[in-house]
């Protein structure tokens, strides 16, 4: 089999693994939720006044909260692989259509942070790695080392106080407006870039002490022609293959900080509905994140295959 | 004539105190058409040369002394205006071609990089010109490979092509056959004379006499960076003046005294393989092979890389099945007693530990008589200080003559020598080389020794096994 | 004054190298959070339960040395029982991570076969998704609980040893040494001791102090976003979820734990000596 190909395979594996996982685990959920959940979770959708021993049996029917575990089991994974998410009990809507909405504002949220990231990280990666000052190096270590320290949310905290609270200049928490977005992403963004400029800069002084890299200047290339010719080639591949670690990152980070701002995204949603016990919704939400990882993680494959031919013959 | 190149006094020292110099002063001239060859062994600082020369050498070096082209001293250049006359009036051959040709480039690319930006010319005579040197160096097929699908001796001539797009007069090549079997290293001398014409030459930095002798033109012998002699080659390497170069050029396999007479073979062989065969991926390795050994039996066992010879020894020592035959051994003989030297000595040992250690481990893994020990380290020149040491503290021939010591406690009736030298200075392998032979005769043990050098093995061997592949 | 040169030698631990002094810092760092943690208790017990509703937010004094929360509690017992929550549960999931780790990663690299295949899939399967959302999962299951947190973060730190070590070991099997050193006629105990747990060793505690590091992580971060442990308990995501909307009238207070959990990941990551791959 093609190597592509094969990597395509383990990812779609990934991804049932994924669906397999979060299926299971949200199954077991349902089963342990307490014996007058049914009346509460009635209760949060139709006000308390209005719940019916009918409306409780409704919900127990909608969770399977009865009949052996098995057929139950079965019959959850036979919703799940007709796509049916089912309807969330807080809201009642179904939770493919609420999913759709909440999606789109963490893909923007995400997409912006790892730009951001790499727009921060990469160049003062490149910097340092070919600069021979080793003050350069030490500095970008210590940053790095307190930022890794510090999680995105106590990050985000410290950037609520400065920029909304002190300065006043951007708010604090909401969606919406262009505004909104800024300090979430540049509080995921920060600890990406710590990442990626340690990276790019042990890539960077990897190659640039490497005998190929000594040869180009050798053969008669100037330093800039042999930095764009042989050293940001080389120094692509193992940065992007390493944004597939920092997705990890990223994904964790986007639970909490989109509560912490309270941007309504997947991750949001997935902390409300793991609070008010919505189970449908927690399968939804953590399904979309869990796939959304082995999507992106599929497009790093991708990417890294296209930058190194090496990945491409072997 | 005038020289194309004149280096006076030129030395290399630290720049931080305290000062050593690890070149001392050295002086000499490079003609059009006749190629100066430095000859030494590793660390000797024949490669600092190169790079002082050249104006690479790593931080916190510096080099002194005037290096004289076209008529201005190089060395008194700022580093920015040095770098320009790279691969113009200098084209340096890499130590390792594979790892100085950027493995994510295609080889056309990265010669006509060469003949665009360096040489400037347009991009369809750049085209042009790397399909011509392509062409010329039969390397018409890999215009559009990269280096990891060259062999070594390809990547070479690569390498080359990329270095001399300018047809930069002075061609310095440092160790340009290093790690190249003896058919691989002919092809690349001959690459490197056909550099050598009336506008161009050729300095070329190896620890190889063969290679040395094949260029012809001067010498200079250094050692610990001292330049110990220097003249035409074939009066250094026929008549050497210094005592090193005697030794050194006496270390070549072939000047090596003749093999003691052949022991008698014995009517009892000590193992036997029969009508072996093996094969790797699709190609067989080897078939219908049978040999034996007798006690205190040298048979050499030679071919070109990747023919099997680790194989068929590995097979014999019963640590590969082979897919079919069989193998052999005297009644009578424990398992422990037949034993396997490795090519790389540091990798053979438990890095972590001392030698003391690892020798009282194996003592008391046996109930074996610790008082050889000492007996074994005289006999084998090893002090006994080294055995507070651990393994990489120790240099490479040191620490083979302590895998032969530690062969040795388990009085062994069989050895595999698997290229046990081949890591080691051309003096440290004839020393070493000498004591393995001369100590498995006196305790009977034959000994099956893998070399990929043909003279070895008729120097040091009884008789011969040779590995077509 | 004249010493003998000490080199930073610690006999009893048979360091042979002296301690980068990253290293050095990193431990000296976790031996202060350590002491904080458990030796305070002993000289000023606090509870960080009772509530006081006369003195609420006040500023550190003699009487609180660290002050007082928003329902008058010692801010001191309330950070030292966090600091003990955060290191007892992260040295607890990394050693109960690591042992089963090692040891499987050890077989599965020695002697490909059922235990590979099988321990490499559960590996696939916890992977699949990111760490937290694992430990999020679980904690959703049994809500508010220690163990719930306890096996999700052992659970994912677990992979991470287990694959590093087999492939070493897969390395290591197949290097010279040991073959060289079955030829001499040693078993694998032997091997196991000489060969590779000196190879082992440094991986296993980088390992550690990272994976010490992302348990404290992960115990704040769910605290934080309240699906982790919950009030009364003192935890410091927890408490920052409590304190900050007091920002603005007791800075001090959020700064405590932030702090606190700071300096705590801070010293796992230069105990680390490296930086992570």
């Amino acid at each position: 089999m093609p190597p592509l190909a094969m990597s395509l395979l383990q990812r779609v594996c990934q991804a049932g693994l994924v669906a397999w996982v979060v299926g299971t685990l949200t199954f077991v959920l349902t089963r342990t939720l307490p014996g007058d959940m049914a009346y509460r979770i009635a209760a949060g959708r139709y006000g308390h006044e209005q719940v019916t021993a009918a409306a409780a049996e409704a919900v127990r029917a909608e969770l399977a909260l009865e009949g052996s575990a098995v057929q139950a089991y079965l019959q959850w994974f036979g919703d799940l692989a007709r796509g049916d998410l089912g309807r969330s009990l807080v809201s009642g809507q179904p939770v493919a259509g609420e999913l759709q909405h909440l999606l789109g504002h963490s893909a923007q949220l995400a997409g912006v942070a790892i730009v951001m990231a790499l727009l921060i990280g990469v160049p003062f990666g490149l910097a340092s790695g070919l600069s021979r000052h080793r003050l350069l190096d030490r500095l970008g270590l210590a940053l790095a080392v307190a930022m890794r320290s510090l999680p995105p949310f106590v990050i985000g905290l410290g950037l609520i106080m400065l920029f909304s609270i002190t300065l006043g200049w951007l708010p604090a928490a909401g969606s919406g407006h262009l505004t909104h977005l800024w300090l979430p992403a540049m509080a995921l963004a920060l600890g990406l870039a710590a990442v990626s400029s340690r990276v790019t800069h042990h890539a960077m002084a990897r190659v640039a002490a490497s005998p190929f890299y000594a040869f180009a200047r050798q053969k008669g290339l100037s330093a800039r022609q042999a930095l764009y010719r042989h050293g940001l080639r080389n120094v692509s591949v193992p940065v992007v293959a390493y944004l597939g670690v920092q997705l990890i990152y990223l994904m964790e980070g986007v639970v909490v900080i989109e509560s912490l701002f309270a941007w309504p995204g997947i991750g949001h949603a997935l902390v409300h509905a793991v609070v008010a016990r919505d189970v449908p919704m927690i399968q939804g939400t953590a399904l979309v994140l869990g796939l959304g990882f082995v999507l992106l993680n599929a497009l790093v494959d991708l990417a890294c295959r296209g930058l190194d031919p090496l990945r491409q013959t072997s | 004539m005038t020289p194309l190149m004149e280096v006076r006094n030129l030395c290399v020292e630290t720049t931080q105190p305290p000062i050593h110099t690890l070149l001392h002063p050295v002086s000499f001239t490079l003609h059009a058409g006749r190629p100066l060859t430095l000859l030494g062994e590793t660390g000797s600082g024949k490669s600092l040369l190169a790079q002082a020369v050249m104006g690479t050498l790593p931080p916190g070096l510096r080099a002194r002394g005037d290096v004289m082209v076209e008529g201005r001293n190089f060395l008194a250049l700022p580093a920015r205006a040095r770098a320009k006359w790279w691969g113009r009036h200098f084209a340096l051959l890499p130590q390792e071609p594979w790892h100085a040709l950027d493995p994510t480039m295609r080889i056309g690319a990265q010669i006509e990089e060469g003949h665009r930006l360096v040489a400037g010319r347009s991009r369809s005579a750049a085209q042009h010109a790397t399909d011509q040197s392509l062409m010329r160096l039969g390397l018409a097929d890999c215009r559009r490979h990269l280096p990891q699908a060259l062999s070594g001796g390809m990547a070479q001539r690569a390498a080359f092509a990329a270095a001399r797009t300018t047809e930069a007069p002075i061609v310095i090549a440092d160790e340009p056959t290093k790690g190249l079997d003896s058919t691989r290293r002919d092809e690349v001398v001959t690459l490197l004379r056909e550099a050598l014409n009336e506008r161009s030459s050729l300095l070329a930095i190896t620890h190889d006499i063969d290679v040395a002798r094949q260029l012809g033109g001067d010498i200079m012998v250094v050692r610990d960076g001292i330049c110990l002699e220097q003249g035409e080659a074939r009066t250094v390497l026929d008549a050497p003046r210094s005592e090193y170069a005697k030794r050194l050029i006496a270390a070549d396999p072939r000047h090596w005294p003749a093999p003691a007479s052949p022991a008698p073979a014995s009517a009892q062989p000590v193992i036997e393989g029969r009508t072996l065969r093996m094969k790797r991926g699709n190609r067989v390795l080897f078939s219908n092979l049978s040999l034996t050994l007798s006690p205190g039996e040298i048979v050499g066992l030679t071919g070109p890389s990747g023919c099997g010879k680790s194989t068929l020894g590995d097979i014999l020592l019963g640590i590969i099945t082979p897919d079919e035959g069989h193998v052999h051994r005297a009644r009578g003989h424990a398992p422990l007693r037949f034993q396997k030297l490795y090519q790389d000595p540091p990798a053979a040992f438990a890095p972590h530990w001392t030698l003391h250690t690892l020798l009282e481990d194996l003592c008391a893994r046996h109930r074996l008589d610790r008082g050889r020990i000492p007996l074994l380290m005289t006999r084998l020149g090893l002090h006994a200080r080294l055995l507070q040491r651990q393994p990489g503290q120790l240099s490479g021939g040191e620490l083979q003559r302590f895998s032969i010591l530690r062969a040795l406690l388990l009085e062994p009736v069989f050895l595999f020598a698997d290229e046990p030298t081949s890591r080691l200075d051309p003096i440290t392998q004839q020393d070493t080389l000498a004591l393995l032979t001369d100590v498995a005769r006196e305790h009977d043990c034959a000994v099956l020794l893998v070399s990929h050098d043909p003279a070895l093995i008729t120097a040091s061997c009884d008789r011969q096994v040779v590995l077509s592949g | 004054m004249t010493t003998t040169a000490t080199h930073h030698r610690i006999p009893l631990l048979r360091l042979r190298v002296p301690l980068p002094r990253a290293r050095m810092a990193g431990a000296l760092l976790l031996a202060l959070l350590i002491a904080f943690g458990w030796l305070v208790p002993l000289w000023h017990d606090v509870s960080p339960h009772h509530q006081d509703l006369m003195h609420t937010l006040t500023p550190p004094g003699a009487e609180h040395l660290l002050g007082t929360d928003p329902l008058g509690r010692s801010m001191l017992g309330r950070l030292t029982e966090a600091v003990r929550l955060s290191l007892g549960l992260a040295l607890l999931s990394v050693a109960s991570a690591a042992v089963p780790g090692v040891v499987f990663g050890v077989i599965a690299g020695w002697r490909p076969g059922l235990v590979d295949r099988s321990l490499g899939l559960v590996a696939d399967v916890v992977l699949a998704l990111p760490g937290l959302l694992l430990v999020l999962l679980l904690a959703a299951i049994a809500p508010g609980t220690f163990w719930s947190l306890y096996v999700g973060i052992a659970l994912v730190l677990w992979v991470e040893y287990f694959r590093v070590v087999r492939t070493a070991t897969r390395t290591l099997i197949s290097a010279p040494q040991v073959q060289c050193a079955r030829m001499l006629g040693f078993g694998p105990g032997y091997i196991f001791r000489r060969h590779l747990w000196p190879e082992l060793a440094p991986e296993v505690t980088t390992l550690a102090a990272f994976g010490a590091s992302t348990a404290v992580l992960a115990v704040s971060s769910l605290g934080f976003v309240s699906i982790g442990l919950r009030p009364p308990t003192a935890e410091l995501g927890l408490m920052m979820t409590e304190l900050f909307p007091f920002y603005q009238e007791a800075p001090w207070l959020l700064a405590q734990p932030v702090i606190m959990l700071f300096l705590m990941v801070l010293s796992f990551q230069l105990l680390a000596g490296r930086e992570p791959q």
